[in-house]
């Protein structure tokens, strides 16, 4: 006897649909086999199954049971067949009516016959849409895919429950949690001085430029790259769906929406916590889950050289593949790269309240382990000073929400051209509209040898998001001349 | 004999053998000879090099545009000559030494304090009109100088290289610098000597030796800036030194040179005026350069600078952009460099047009 529900395996953050087929037969007594490529998770399903089975006062059929997973050579990992497993061989041992497995079911088994989560609730649900089946799922997972507005999503917290509500004899709950909606950024006010880098994160968040502040311990960097996702232009639909799909591939939820995310890894982070891998099918990393929103990297100097390396080819096209043996996976990684860094090992070089300690061949050193490919990728390399004492007690700074309305504001102004403004190409930007002055003072930079080829694009990006902000149409030379400073050593 | 001379010259030896052994043996041709025959050890090189005439030589230093100077001329610094150990020769580039000269030494490994400091005596001393001799070495040598490079005095820098060896490689564009800013350069070496560490010692006697004080701003309990020091004791010199933290390994020469009766100094005027205590007043005006221009010639916390310029950030960030373009300032690693040479003054006022400056 034989029955078939519906399930799905992730490739990278994409769900391809499985079928999950269950034959029940002579041989063995309780018997339980897994083919299609499964990985241990997978294979010890089958006690999570039987005991499940057991609570659920289904009797686990006293006969051989082969459980197929096809397509058979795609590989499946995780315990998110539990569910389907189940109602599959409860159908074909003929104890359920073999319409319960008209479903997409994705949920791991508790011992105790309750469903959990699992990873990619989100993308299941958008292959239920696809295949015009309801897709049942773990509360939690119900709350991560709820963006899929088109998908008849019911909400099973057990065995029992997900097989009345595949035959409709129960509704299931389809009320979601609610998301906080709140923007989990801290608001710019806060931050109290800070002049130049208040300014370098309202451009930065104005063009998309990427971002790297280097200033003594304690100065606020990381305090204002935590406020960048708050200056942003909230996400629409498709990305907030994007997004919500790479973070449900993660096995992790989005605290909101609309909100561009932010992911701040340590530098001892992997590879491939980075950048996305792992074993057998890979999973999407850091710089994945900032997909969208800002990736913030602290201490940049500690990184290890190769992880930085392996960002560059990832940034500059928006996207990551990672090679497996038989499978490629794609990752988006459309994101701003903000940075941070000392500019010294002590961190005090150019302080003006703690001397430096260090010799300048350290701080020369020091420094020059932050060249390379990657450096070449900030358009804008700011120093922050610590803040004057006299002005942490004065009036609060501008909030982000007046920043975030000019941010938009200098977005809109970029909708006419190829790309935002911080991917701007040499081509595009030797189109740029720039006043008789702008071009006079570029050409005086380039002739005094103060501007390389690549400091004269990034002034130029640069300048042209300045003048978006001050609503000029054509870029002035005043524009140029801010960028000049912000684009920081050569 | 003369001829001898410039055959010795480009042998390369230590001074105080050749001048033990021109003593031995009677006369500075007794040796040349000796060397030629191979009676007195010395290196293939070195043999082959006293083999070349006087009249080669001086035509190769002409071409090369070095000068030799030899003790019995009379155009040999009287200061050097006086001295029981004068080098009997120095080869020379840039003009001739005249005025009053003060040696800023310290250790190549100094601190940023250190260097700020030492740069800014440099601009003081030479500012006041004496020269700065020093020895173009990392650390406080090379900031000295380069303080120096505004002023109107000339420099000096005396290597312990071939004069026209640049040691260390990245201070070339400070050598020439100095030269170009009419200061001069000597060596006691050959053309073409590399740097090997038993040429500096002997030659922190020159740096000592022409200076009326010197001045020690960083230095560890070992090394040359102390050897300078002990070198200016025994010429009679006068030794000033800066205090630092008791303990500090950068500072721990200094503050011994105190206890042992070195003049301590604090800021660069304070240096000024204990110079002139010794020196006389100071031979040019000690006008006060527009505040802008003091500003500037240290180096700056890019913040603090922004703030001097404008109130409203993006205005400040764009006056600097300006200075940077039209090359008056130099930004690294968040410091505001004014750039050497240029010696203008500048009123950073915001929206000038940029064509009405000075570059």
């Amino acid at each position: 006897m034989f029955a078939a529900t519906h399930s799905v395996a992730l490739v990278g953050i994409e769900a391809r649909p499985v079928r999950v087929e269950a034959h029940v037969g002579g041989g063995e007594k309780g018997r339980l086999n897994v083919v299609g490529l499964p990985d241990t998770a997978v294979r010890e399903a089958k006690d999570r199954v039987m005991a499940a089975m057991a609570v659920s006062k289904y009797r686990f059929p006293a006969r051989s049971v082969t459980v197929n997973l096809s397509p058979a050579d795609l590989p499946k990992s995780g315990s998110a067949y539990d569910l389907p497993m189940a109602m599959a061989i409860l159908a074909a041992a003929g104890l359920i009516p073999r319409a319960a497995c008209e479903v997409v079911a994705l949920g791991e088994l508790a011992l105790d016959g309750t469903v959990r989560p699992a990873r990619g609730g989100l993308a299941s649900a958008i292959t239920a849409a696809e295949l015009g089946l309801p897709c049942l799922l773990s509360p939690e997972g119900a709350a991560e895919a709820g963006i899929a507005t088109s998908t008849d999503i019911r909400v099973v917290r057990s065995l029992v429950e997900a097989i009345s509500v595949a035959l409709g004899e129960t509704s299931g709950g389809t009320a979601l949690p609610t998301l906080d909606d709140e923007p989990s950024a801290p608001d710019l006010a806060h931050v109290r001085g800070q002049p130049l880098g208040r300014r370098a994160l309202e451009i930065a968040a104005a063009g998309g430029h990427h971002l790297l502040m280097s200033g003594p311990p304690g100065s606020g960097k990381t305090m204002l790259a935590r406020c960048l996702p708050g200056l942003l232009p909230p996400l629409n639909e498709s990305q907030a769906l994007e997004v919500a799909q790479v973070w449900s591939a993660a096995g992790r939820q989005r605290p909101s929406l609309s909100h561009p995310p932010i992911r701040a890894p340590h530098h001892t982070a992997t590879g491939a916590a980075l950048i996305g891998g792992g074993s057998g099918v890979p999973v999407p990393g850091e710089l994945s889950m900032a997909h969208r929103g800002v990736l913030f990297l602290d201490e940049l100097g500690e990184f290890p050289p190769n992880l930085l390396d392996a960002l560059r080819q990832p940034l500059e096209e928006g996207s990551g593949t990672i090679g497996r043996k038989g499978i490629s996976v794609k990752f988006p990684a459309a994101v701003q790269l903000v940075a941070a860094t000392n500019p010294c090992p002590c961190g005090f070089y150019g302080d003006h309240r703690d001397p430096c300690t260090c010799t300048p061949r350290m701080v020369e050193r020091y420094r020059r382990r932050l060249s390379g490919p990657l450096m070449d990728r900030f358009d804008m390399r700011v120093r922050v000073d610590r803040t004057d004492p006299a002005a942490l007690v004065g009036p609060p700074g501008e909030p982000s929400e007046a920043v975030r309305e000019r941010v938009a504001d200098a977005r809109r102004r970029q909708q006419g051209r190829p790309t935002i403004n911080g991917a701007l190409s040499r081509p595009e930007l030797d189109d740029l509209d720039m006043t008789d002055g702008a071009s006079r003072l570029i050409e005086r930079a380039l002739q005094q040898g103060r501007l390389t080829g690549r400091g004269f694009d990034r002034v130029r990006r640069v300048a042209r998001t300045i003048a978006d902000l001050a609503a000029r149409q054509t870029v002035a030379e005043p524009d140029v001349a801010e960028a000049l400073v912000l684009r920081g050593a050569a | 004999m003369s001829d001898a001379w410039v055959r010795l010259a480009h042998v390369g030896m230590h001074a105080d053998r050749l001048r033990r052994l021109v003593d031995d043996m009677g006369s500075p041709d007794d040796v040349v000879r000796a060397i030629v025959r191979g009676t007195i050890n010395v290196p293939d090189w070195a043999r082959a090099a006293a083999g070349v005439s006087a009249a080669r030589r001086r035509v190769q230093l002409d071409e090369a545009g070095i000068r030799l100077l030899l003790r019995q001329d009379d155009d040999f610094p009287a200061r050097l000559a006086e001295l029981p150990d004068t080098p009997p020769f120095l080869f020379q580039l840039g003009r001739s030494f005249t005025g009053l000269a003060v040696a800023i030494v310290g250790t190549r490994s100094c601190t940023s304090y250190g260097r700020r400091l030492a740069e800014a005596y440099g601009a003081a001393v030479s500012e006041a009109g004496w020269s700065v001799v020093s020895g173009l070495a990392r650390g406080i040598d090379g900031a000295a100088h380069r303080g120096s490079l505004g002023g109107p005095a000339p420099g000096v820098a005396v290597l312990g290289s071939g004069i026209d060896i640049w040691y260390p490689a990245e201070h070339a564009q400070l050598g020439r610098s100095i030269l170009e800013a009419g200061g001069l350069v000597w060596s006691e070496s050959p053309p073409g000597t590399p740097p090997v560490g038993w040429r500096f010692p002997p030659r922190n006697r020159i740096i000592s030796g022409i200076a009326h004080v010197v001045v020690v701003v960083e230095a560890g309990v070992k090394g040359g800036a102390l050897i300078t020091a002990r070198a200016a004791l025994e010429q009679g010199r006068e030794v000033c030194a800066t205090p630092g933290d008791v303990g500090r390994r950068s500072s721990v020469g200094c503050n011994l040179l105190i206890r042992d009766g070195a003049i301590p100094v604090h800021e660069a005027e304070d240096l000024v005026e204990s110079l002139s205590l010794i020196l006389g007043q100071p031979t040019t005006s000690t006008h006060r350069p527009a505040q802008a221009e003091v500003e500037t010639r240290e180096p700056c916390p890019i913040g603090e600078f922004l703030q001097r310029l404008d109130a409203e950030p993006s205005k400040a960030m764009a006056e600097l952009g300006r200075l940077e373009a039209h090359g008056e300032v130099t930004i690294h690693n968040g410091m505001v460099f004014a750039t050497l040479g240029t010696g203008q003054a500048f009123v950073p006022t915001v929206g000038g047009a940029p064509e009405e400056r000075k570059g």
